[in-house]
């Protein structure tokens, strides 16, 4: 295996941006708790991993900044063990 | 020979075409199905029937039909047919390279709404235990995954609400994104029914269909929105709940979370959502959306169905939300004739979304990330299964053009045809070592597959179907299976040659399997549907013969949830280049691809893929009806006959994807649901020009199937 | 309410009209006591007492329409023969469904019927219509070849039914069947006395009628006027030949 991203990184900025689009209205502990919990739970760790990478390579200029707040919050081993939900996004 | 001959057996069955999922008897004359009889104790179709389940089934026996299995090294090839351990084994070996060449997640399955629910259930299982990942998806993904999302979101379950007789108790019938009478007809007859016994009717749709107005039988409210706009006039109408205080306090009090009603209404109260505002953005009379709000608010008895037209935007999810906020705030939920509905397309759609056929999640709704869940997997079939969501369809396909996809199991699926941005699904497909399709017919996609694996139709075999009302029912065999095979045996054979040993002696066990490890459907057995003739889940020591309305007392997660629903605009816009925008269906004659009603008298009414197209709109280009026209949009284009139509509003288009040949879908971009990644067919911009007949013919021959009947 | 009337339907049994939700009732069918909901017809009773009255133009899908006159049932009390079908239940009620007037009148009624009905396509039939006048014990009729309509125009337009108007004995099942089932009204009955005819549209073929070919009408057929193309091998022909 390379490190050829798992699919191309523009199409995973843009899918990770209309999520922050959805989560914008929430305040915004819940916006990044929102965007945090779909990531985890409905993407392939590859397809994280390669957001991740490109957050850390190129600052994300072209992610929402609550995108890359959530990003950055998958690295918290603390919440790995965190369930999933459906439902509004809880804060914290 | 004037009399008929007479049928000599009859068995019960469900029909495989739409979700409405009617009952037949399939009669027999020696051995060979000679005619589909409405069964009159079937509880969703009470003896009705459409054009497609009642005479439409000459497929199954149709000359097209792959007898044999089939395998080539490489799609230039011609197919070598071989028997079924050749092309099983072969499937297997090369999987497995796969695998060892490119990672344990390079390859993944698809399920199909066809299928029946045991067979959904084996080829999750399949991707699970026999390839060691979660890259298994369902057909759900491009039609209704964002009805999964957003009613689990908002109500707590990802289903209808009701049965569909509860529609016989409602007063008011708000119908978004949908035409029953065509897409849905028998449920269209029953909901036709209770509007000529005095039943208003509120349609959001951008075409005035059949549902809108009919004989005896026309909407009070028809909001002909501008494609694309659902979030924004569906919060509008709950901006006028909220201002005019039409609101159910007490429900909201004692079913929902308070301070999420107050968050809520703070956003679609605000002005932004005032009809005035979104009217015009919408090209629909703001005083319509008040009559809207009003009428549906009023009740008592308020019910909402819904179809694609809600779904398959890049907002489908939160378009679905919409309507459960609307219908929580309304207290139209828990009783007869209220609820909130889905429409669903294909006849299995809802259990292929029960039975585990996601990357995310297990059978019953349960997340791969959650700890306890998997683990009563991984003791249930002894084995380590993969801790983290996999690849979604479209993203498997996105990652074959990235080149670490590199195989696929596709289980009844045309996504050649049927799924959005053709080129890029083209592109995927070639991109692939090894795609194996399992199917009736050498479909579209069947041009770029390794193995062909002939399934059999819903004639052949027996199973279950689990219809848009949850209704479980049985598919009985009533002929055998013409390659030999039935699907689920083909993938048993499949998973055995992977490594993993599994053996059912028939589908009933599959279905013991699915209750032991399927909360909703714990006490589903066949002995129960052979006795009570059908079960809507949930069905458990609480509920042991079912349940028809949800939500009665209570919600899954206790109380119901509002969630927030800003309008964000699709990035799809119409501009100079491409003014109109193209908006997809289907007809009543015709099935999604057209597969098997193609090969059917249904082509007597619905021979090709028309576009429609306003007068107004056709004389500013020179069109008259019946022109060849390109239809262009920012990803491809293709040819298609106009029919100039009232139906449609001047700025909209429509054409249907029943045609291999009219490619509808080399058009429709790339553009998906937030959430779940649901293609948005619904919004395309497009320009539709005149083609002179010679251009016509200029336009390459389609790779399709060899024969149309 | 429309419920009851699709929920109570068996597969094994034609009640006759809708089956209704009221409170019960209990009359005397031929001297058997049976409770139905109020509401429901004397002719379902009948039906649910184990007495079916012979019938054409009704069935349980459809709400009672009372044309055909040989479901005529005899009730204390009451003059004349009122029909079973459009007759509602009532406490106490006698009713009679066998005598030898209505024998003869059911009789009468059937031959006039067969009178205009293709003979060749008696032996051997498996119709309601069939079915009824071997109940009845009707197997020919008195009349001469008059005025009729074995001559009429075969529609074999749509691809899986034909239409065979000289099979047709005008029951209106398939009109009402379009109307309360399928909610289309492609069909009417056209002219009237007579030359009353089932037409599609404005007298078009069905196919290009506003016909959706949902099957409700060739469901509802009492008679095989309308039946499906798959039951015969072949075009569907007539066995007589084309009278003028």
């Amino acid at each position: 295996m390379s490190d050829t991203p798992v699919i191309e990184v523009e199409r995973l900025v843009a899918m990770a941006n209309q999520i922050g689009d959805f989560f914008a209205p929430y305040p915004s502990a819940q916006r990044a708790e929102g965007i945090r919990n779909h990531l985890r739970h409905y993407w392939d760790p590859r397809m994280r991993a390669a957001l991740l990478a490109h957050l850390d390579a190129t600052g994300g200029a072209d992610l929402a900044e609550s995108v890359s707040i959530a990003a950055r919050l998958l690295r918290d081993e603390s919440r790995a063990g965190a369930k999933a939900y459906a439902g509004p996004p809880r804060a914290g | 020979m004037p009399i008929p001959r007479k049928p000599d057996g009859s068995v019960v069955t469900t029909c495989a075409y739409c979700g409405v999922g009617c009952g037949f008897k399939a009669e027999t004359l020696g051995g060979k199905v000679v005619r589909m009889i409405p069964w009159k104790e079937g509880k969703a179709n009470h003896g009705h029937s459409c054009v497609k389940g009642r005479f439409a089934f000459d497929y199954y026996a149709h000359p097209d039909r792959v007898r044999t299995p089939l395998i080539r090294d490489h799609i230039d090839e011609p197919w070598r047919a071989v028997t079924w351990d050749e092309a099983i084994g072969h499937a297997a070996t090369r999987l497995r390279d796969i695998q060892a060449r490119h990672g344990t997640k390079s390859v993944g399955a698809v399920s199909s709404s066809r299928c029946t629910n045991e067979e959904i259930f084996l080829v999750q299982k399949f991707a699970r235990v026999a390839l060691r990942n979660n890259n298994i998806d369902n057909c759900s993904r491009i039609c209704h995954s964002p009805t999964q999302f957003g009613l689990s979101a908002t109500l707590g379950a990802g289903a209808a609400s009701q049965h569909f007789d509860s529609v016989l108790q409602a007063d008011v019938i708000l119908v978004v994104g949908a035409n029953p009478t065509e897409g849905h007809p028998v449920f269209g007859s029953m909901l036709k029914r209770r509007v000529r016994e005095g039943a208003r009717l509120i349609v959001l749709d951008p075409r005035r269909t059949e549902t809108v107005n009919s004989p005896h039988c026309s909407a009070d409210v028809h909001l002909a929105l501008r494609p694309g706009t659902n979030v924004a006039v569906l919060d509008s109408i709950a901006h006028v709940v909220v201002r005019e205080k039409l609101y159910r306090e007490d429900f909201i009090r004692s079913r929902c979370h308070r301070d999420e009603f107050e968050q809520w209404a703070a956003l679609v109260g605000d002005d932004r959502y005032s009809p005035e505002v979104v009217g015009p953005q919408a090209r629909i009379d703001p005083e319509d959306i008040r009559r809207a709000a009003r009428l549906y608010a009023a009740g008592p008895r308020s019910t909402i169905y819904y179809g694609l037209g809600v779904t398959e935007h890049s907002q489908g999810s939160t378009g679905v939300m919409c309507l459960g906020n609307l219908a929580l705030a309304c207290g139209m939920v828990g009783r007869e004739g209220v609820g909130v509905n889905p429409l669903r397309g294909q006849g299995n759609v809802q259990g292929g979304s029960c039975l585990g056929s996601w990357p995310h999640m297990f059978s019953g709704y349960r997340f791969v990330t959650d700890p306890e869940v998997r683990s009563s997997f991984e003791r249930a079939w002894d084995i380590t299964l993969d801790a983290e969501p996999g690849l979604r369809l479209p993203n498997m396909f996105d990652a074959a053009v990235a080149g670490t996809f590199k195989g696929i199991y596709i289980q009844g699926e045309d996504p050649v045809q049927s799924d959005p941005n053709r080129d890029h699904i083209v592109a995927a497909m070639r991109a692939m070592e090894c795609v194996i399709l399992q199917d009736l017919f050498l479909t579209e996609t069947a041009n770029f597959a390794h193995v062909f694996l002939p399934g059999s139709s819903s004639l052949e075999k027996d199973g279950t179907f689990t219809n848009a009302e949850r209704r479980v029912s049985r598919v009985r065999k009533i002929v055998e299976p013409l390659a030999g095979l039935a699907d689920w045996e083909i993938t048993v054979r499949l998973t055995n040659a992977m490594g993993y040993a599994l053996h059912y002696d028939h589908p009933s066990e599959v279905m013991l399997e699915i209750a032991r490890t399927s909360p909703a459907y714990r006490g589903m057995t066949y002995a129960l549907i052979d006795r009570v003739g059908s079960v809507q889940w949930p069905c458990d020591e609480n509920a042991p013969e079912g349940t028809e309305v949800l939500h009665t007392a209570t919600f899954p997660r206790g109380k119901a949830n509002f969630m927030l629903t800003e309008f964000v605009p699709t990035r799809e816009r119409a501009d100079d280049r491409f003014p109109l925008l193209l908006t997809t269906g289907r007809v009543l004659s015709q099935y999604n691809v057209g597969t098997q009603t193609r090969r059917t008298g249904n082509v007597a009414w619905y021979a090709e893929d028309l576009l429609e197209i306003s007068a107004q709109d056709a004389a500013a280009r020179g069109i008259v009806d019946g022109d060849p026209v390109a239809v262009s949009s920012r990803v491809g284009s293709t040819v298609l006959r106009a029919r100039l139509s009232t139906r449609v509003s001047p700025g909209v288009v429509y054409t249907t994807f029943h045609f291999a040949q009219s490619k509808a879908n080399a058009i429709t971009t790339d553009l998906s649901d937030w959430a779940t990644n649901c293609p948005e067919y619904k919004v395309t911009a497009v320009e539709v020009m005149r083609v002179t007949p010679s251009m016509t013919r200029a336009q390459p021959t389609p790779v399709a199937e060899a024969v149309e009947a | 309410m429309v419920w009851v009337e699709l929920r109570a339907l068996r597969d094994d049994i034609d009640l006759g009209t809708p089956p209704r939700d009221g409170a019960p009732v209990t009359l005397s069918i031929d001297g058997v006591d049976v409770t139905v909901p109020a509401g429901s017809s004397v002719m379902l009773a009948a039906a649910t007492a184990g007495r079916p009255v012979p019938k054409l133009c009704a069935t349980d899908t459809l709400a009672a329409f009372g044309s055909c006159r040989v479901c005529l049932v005899e009730i204390e009390g009451r003059n004349g023969c009122p029909a079973s079908c459009t007759t509602p239940v009532e406490a106490g009620m006698r009713v009679h469904t066998r005598s030898e007037r209505l024998d003869r009148i059911r009789k009468g009624v059937l031959e006039l019927y067969l009178s205009d009905f293709p003979e060749e396509d008696l032996p051997g039939g498996w119709s309601e219509f069939h079915e009824t006048l071997a109940t009845v014990g009707v197997t020919s009729h008195p009349y001469g070849r008059g005025e009729n309509h074995l001559a009429a125009p075969i529609d074999r337009s749509n691809p899986y039914f034909v239409f065979d108007p000289a099979k047709c004995i005008v029951c209106s099942r398939c009109v009402r069947a379009c109307e309360e089932i399928q909610g289309t009204f492609a069909l009417t009955i056209a002219d009237r006395g007579f030359r009353s005819a089932v037409v599609a549209s404005q007298g078009e073929s069905f196919l290009a009628s506003e016909c959706v070919s949902c099957g409700a009408c060739v469901q509802t057929c009492p008679s095989q006027a309308l039946i499906e193309k798959s039951l015969f091998e072949g075009e569907y022909e007539r066995a007589h030949p084309t009278q003028a």
